[in-house]
């Protein structure tokens, strides 16, 4: 019966589990699919989250804890979409999973393949990531198997088969995320440069508490505490050459950035360089205009027209002209944070093996196209915060419900 | 048996190695004690923990029964102001137990003997910095032997 | 006396690596109420449990004692697998010997030791005092109330009475639309507002699950998720329902800028719902238009973004350009907020059909110049530097949308907390549309400026969460839970104890704590529906009336009583 088929949710970021427990909630099948081996998205990888201030992985964990356990649930992580085709008027996906070497059901994360291994290539596989579980960083492995002997639970095996999947559905919902665009073509932000000229998401790294630094703001250079740090927002966005878009998560996520660094370290100047401020959200705008540390973060309207490292390791070089005051001038900071690059994972491929949607010409799903391209949320239909996206697939799961019951 | 007047060596002994209880949430203390011991992060051997739910249902009578036995000092972790799942009840928690800390100091106590840790211990070395620094804040008091009797 | 059996992990050595779990075992066994003390590999394999649970069985042990690594390891699911043998929650305990005590005592094995007998001590005194909560299980009415008839609350109607359910529809107006009725087309689509909802208002008027009430006023809730008992007046007099779910989409109105820009004092100042009102009448030939953002916004009186203003003035501003190309349009604005791909591209379109834009600084607002009538707005334009008069006959002021009067009494009615500006709160970022109140869910401009487009959306998401609720034949206020699983256990009130001092009724988060007449005095109680086990009621009883059953102030007295209790350990 056509109704009793699952729906294919493509991506385990936080639009597809809110989807996957929506659609699940209300007694029907899903089949989650990630692509990395994490739950989670890009949300989970953050340090902290705008407006909360709170980590990224708490608020999550509770709802992947859920997800996994969930009996209409059932979730491939490590796996790949290859194809969907419509086959006289149903669906058909085909999913290949390549699974790790480590099998997560079965490693009790006690370490000894880690303390075994002489190339220093297994690792736990993140600070956040529930179950614990360790990784193979096959990149780095010389295949000497000690792991696999050591391991008391047999859980290390190198010869896994790659699974296909068949699968028949009747719906597909696309939560396949963002993901970031290389901006060394765009040679004003000197992108590639210098160490100290980073994006946003390597900021965050970076920076991050849970992270090799554990919060401390260094530089990348010498790791020496920067005395200012510059944000360039709308790098690669809103910009004919690349992005003609807004990303719409950057001017609230360099606040939160440049926040996050005033309560850290509060003798660390912040310019955040802008075309429009865009706060729109619940309690956005107030935080924005929170100040921490005792002195305010700077705002300066304006692109940068050049930004370049200064010789002799002495910095980064920012010219600009402040459309406000109309000056133009050229200031030095420790360390540049480039915000807007931000684009659906999705690409358009061959059409043929219709493993992609119909997507808009900015590279977002186009829901007014075919009906494998009707259900999408987050990102990929849409740049998106976490609550937006979250209604989305709140809305999406409407949408796939109603079109089960009324066939 | 016990009282003034006891042995000098009880009072150093207890002063090397202070007792601690830790009441943690289940969300953010937990995670981080949790993280901490991933790491493997060395860490004194006198401290107990007692998971609760919620760092809201610690109530001010355990933390003075427990400083009450002899416990040196008793450590709260919660979750971050905010953050807390059960829609702001360790708002009330922290209200509270500052509140009790004020108690602990008028009648000769000390406030010192109890930490309140809301969000700040929520990664491995976090908890791990917390721990060790309450037992120096601890090691530093008078010994609590004179009070068991 | 009920035993205990004590199954101790040694995680293949990263446990008895460091503790000596063998005397732990010896000292365990000695101890008269335990049945059975063994160690054993591990316990999260299932080859490895199947020899501890024959023994649980054979001895009749009917608590358990898990040393073990911790819950967020695989201590968790080690115990699931204790529960689905039938030994309930509440009869086991899980000490975490791994990553907290041999990992993080690797220098100290005497004193992890010493310890780990101290944590198992604990977890067994404890458990002498806890109990499992009892639970309540109810009916869910399968029907929904849906509060306003506003985009937000007809597509919420529409989506719900799709999915089989049946749905009170309230609107305190005369007919559905809400504040689409005084618009005239909306954004991005740029189609008319009437065309925008008819879709949903057809389905609502045409579908027999739903039915509408008009000239509502709420007069009272009382009860909770899966049976709430309300009662209205409408215009076809005072009715009763009973639902399982509410949805709360009563909108929002639009702030009146009164005391700014000479509005009210000036003809020709108009707001940006004024402006509607004119298109939705008939064509108008404007000539010079001038459409001022932020009035009253993001200002220290109303420090948000409406999130409609912008978009609303690029639409109109583009209409009055499409309606007379010759006409000259400016946008005096702060910031124009068009985040996203789709409202982007509604910029760059406005762009293109010549509306100019002029930016200004909060602390430098534009001055409207004119004695009847508007004639002209003096504006320092900020990125040209210069002041500059810009003539025209048309000032449009963009006010931002401000929570409801009424937002204040409805809250009070159904238990849901409003934030600081007045509007209804959900519980955290990631749950946008869910309430601390479980079956209340709040959508569309009740909750926050949105557009219609957005509202639509909410309404669809808040049917759904409603769905999944209504969709149960019962609810057991166990599986209500913040947490993943069940909830932790319910406050339990000892009635004879209880003075009535009304403590936890007015700390409680969930307004689950009440106080009831019993019998010439006052007694809380529970309302086990809403409970969710945070446990500030027994923090804040003047003498331990209430108290969580799995954490019973006497199960916390024999834990610090145990904690550093001397056994010698040979």
């Amino acid at each position: 019966m056509k109704n009793s088929l699952p729906v294919l949710i493509i991506g385990g970021g936080v639009a597809g589990i809110s989807a996957a427990l929506d659609i699940a909630d209300a007694g029907r099948a899903v089949f989650l699919v990630e692509n990395s081996p994490n739950l989670g998205g890009q949300v989970a990888k953050l340090d902290k989250l705008y407006p909360t201030d709170h980590c990224a992985f708490c608020p999550l964990w509770t709802d992947i804890k859920r997800l996994k356990e969930h009996h209409l649930i059932t979730v491939h992580t490590s796996t790949e979409v290859k194809e969907l085709r419509s086959i006289e008027g149903r669906l058909h996906a085909m999913i290949v999973k390549n699974p790790p070497a480590i099998d997560a059901s079965r490693c009790v994360f006690c370490g000894k393949c880690e303390r075994e291994c002489s190339q220093k290539a297994i690792r736990p596989a993140g600070e956040h990531v529930y179950p614990p579980v360790c990784r193979v960083d096959l990149d780095v492995c010389n295949h000497c198997a000690a792991c696999v002997t050591i391991c008391p639970t047999a859980a290390i095996n190198f010869q896994r088969a790659v699974e296909t999947i068949e699968l028949n559905i009747d719906h597909v919902v696309w939560a396949s995320g963002f993901k970031e665009v290389d901006l060394t073509p765009l040679k004003e932000f000197g992108f590639g440069t210098h160490p100290d000229i980073m994006t946003s998401l390597e900021f965050e790294e970076w920076t991050a508490e849970a992270e090799i630094n554990k919060g401390d703001i260094i530089t990348k250079l010498n790791r020496s505490v920067p005395r200012n740090i510059a944000f360039i927002q709308c790098a690669g966005a809103r910009d004919e050459r690349m992005l003609p878009y807004c990303s719409a998560v950057c001017c609230m996520h360099a606040f939160k950035q440049a926040k996050w660094i005033k309560r850290r370290n509060p003798a660390i100047h912040c310019v955040i360089f802008y075309t429009d401020l865009r706060t729109v959200g619940r309690d956005y705008y107030e935080y924005s205009r929170e100040e921490i540390g005792g002195s305010p973060i700077r705002l300066i309207r304006g692109r940068p027209s050049l930004i370049y490292p200064l010789p002799g390791g002495d910095g980064i070089a920012v010219k600009f002209e402040n459309t406000e005051t109309q000056k133009r001038d050229i200031w030095k900071f420790d360390m540049v944070v480039l915000n807007g690059n931000l684009r659906s994972s999705l690409e358009w491929t061959d059409q043929e093996k219709l493993d992609s949607p119909a997507l808009t010409e900015e590279g977002f799903v186009n829901p007014k196209s075919d009906g494998m391209s009707r259900f999408s949320c987050g990102f990929s239909m849409e740049p998106s915060d976490v609550a937006e996206s979250a209604v989305q697939a709140a809305s999406v799961a409407a949408g796939v419900l109603i079109a089960k019951r009324e066939g | 048996m016990t009282g003034p007047g006891r042995s000098n060596n009880r009072r150093t002994e207890e002063q090397a190695t202070p007792r601690m209880l830790v009441f943690a949430c289940k969300w953010c203390g937990l995670i981080g004690a949790d993280g901490a011991g991933k790491k493997r992060i060395p860490l004194p051997a006198s401290f107990r923990v007692i998971p609760v739910e919620c760092a809201s249902l610690v109530e001010p009578d355990a933390v003075i029964r427990a400083l009450a036995s002899g416990i040196s000092g008793v450590a709260v972790l919660g979750c971050h102001l905010g953050g807390c799942r059960f829609n702001h009840a360790n708002h009330a928690a922290m209200k509270r137990l500052e509140l009790l800390k004020t108690l602990l100091d008028a009648v000769g106590i000390g406030g010192k003997r109890l930490l309140l840790a809301f969000g700040t211990a929520h990664e491995d070395h976090q908890y791990a910095e917390v721990i060790n620094a309450f037992f120096e804040e601890l090691k530093a008091l008078p010994s609590t032997a004179p009070w068991m009797y | 006396m009920s035993k205990v059996a004590v199954l101790l992990c040694r995680c293949f050595g990263e446990v008895d690596g460091v503790i000596d779990l063998d005397a732990l075992r010896k000292k365990t066994e000695e101890d008269v109420s335990v049945a059975f003390s063994c160690v054993v590999d591990s316990l999260c394999l299932e080859v490895d449990i199947e020899k501890p649970l024959s023994l649980i069985r054979e001895s009749g042990a009917e608590k358990v004692v898990i040393g073990s690594c911790s819950s967020l390891g695989k201590g968790d699911a080690v115990v699931e697998t204790l529960v689905r043998e039938g030994i309930h929650r509440s009869r086991i305990g899980l000490v975490d010997l791994r990553e907290g005590c041999a990992w993080i005592h690797r220098d100290d094995p005497q004193g992890a030791t010493d310890k780990a007998l101290n944590l198992i001590r604990m977890e067994m005194g404890a458990l002498s005092y806890r109990h499992g909560s009892d639970d309540v299980t109810i009916r869910v009415c399968p029907e929904a109330m849906i509060v306003g008839a506003g985009p937000a609350g007809l597509s919420a109607a529409c989506a719900l009475s799709r999915l089989g359910f049946k749905v009170h529809l309230l609107e305190r107006g005369s007919g559905p639309g809400g504040m689409l009725n005084l618009i005239s087309h909306v954004y991005p689509s740029d189609e008319k507002s009437g065309d925008k909802i008819k879709k949903y208002s057809e389905i609502v008027e045409k579908n027999p699950l739903v039915s509408f009430y008009s000239k509502v006023k709420i007069l009272s809730v009382k009860g909770f998720a899966g049976d709430f008992k309300v009662h209205i007046s409408s215009s076809e007099g005072e009715k009763k329902l009973r639902v399982g779910a509410v949805i709360l989409a009563s909108g929002a109105r639009v702030w009146l800028p009164y005391g700014l820009y000479r509005y009210g004092k000036l003809k020709h100042v108009i707001t940006q719902m004024e402006m509607e009102r004119q298109f939705l009448r008939e064509p108008v030939p404007i000539k010079k238009a001038v459409f001022i953002q932020c009035v009253g916004a993001r200002n220290k009186d109303r420090p948000y973004c409406a999130t409609i203003c912008c978009p609303s003035s690029l639409k109109n501003a583009a209409r009055i350009k499409d309606e007379n190309p010759d006409a000259r349009v400016f946008i005096l604005h702060r910031d124009i907020m068009t985040p996203g791909s789709v409202l982007e591209a509604y910029y760059r379109k406005a762009l293109a059909k010549g509306v100019q834009f002029i930016r200004f600084e909060e602390t430098n607002p534009p001055e409207i110049l004119g004695d009847e009538h508007v004639e002209g707005v003096e504006v320092f334009d900020v990125i040209n530097g210069r002041k500059r008069m810009l003539d025209c006959d048309l000032v449009v002021l963009s006010t931002p949308l401000v929570p409801n009067d009424d937002n204040a009494k409805l809250a009070d009615m159904l238990g849901v907390e409003r934030d600081r500006y007045g509007f209804f709160s959900e519980i955290y970022p990631l749950h946008p549309l869910e309430t601390r109140m479980d079956g209340v869910f709040i959508c569309g401009s009740a909750r926050w400026p949105v557009s219609s487009d957005q509202a639509i959306m909410q309404g669809e998401g808040a049917a759904v969460k409603a769905a999944a609720l209504l969709g149960k034949d019962a609810v057991s206020a166990l599986s209500l839970s913040r947490v993943p699983g069940e909830k932790f256990g319910h406050a339990s009130v000892n009635a004879e104890a209880c003075t009535g001092c009304g403590n936890c009724a007015a700390v409680c988060p969930f307004e689950a704590c009440r106080l009831q007449k019993m019998g010439g005095r006052s007694v809380s109680r529970v309302n086990k529906m809403r409970c969710k086990a945070c446990g500030n009621c027994v923090s804040v009883c003047p003498n331990g009336a209430i108290q969580l059953p799995e954490h019973d102030y006497r199960a916390v007295g024999a834990m610090i009583k145990k904690a550093f209790a001397e056994e010698t350990i040979s």
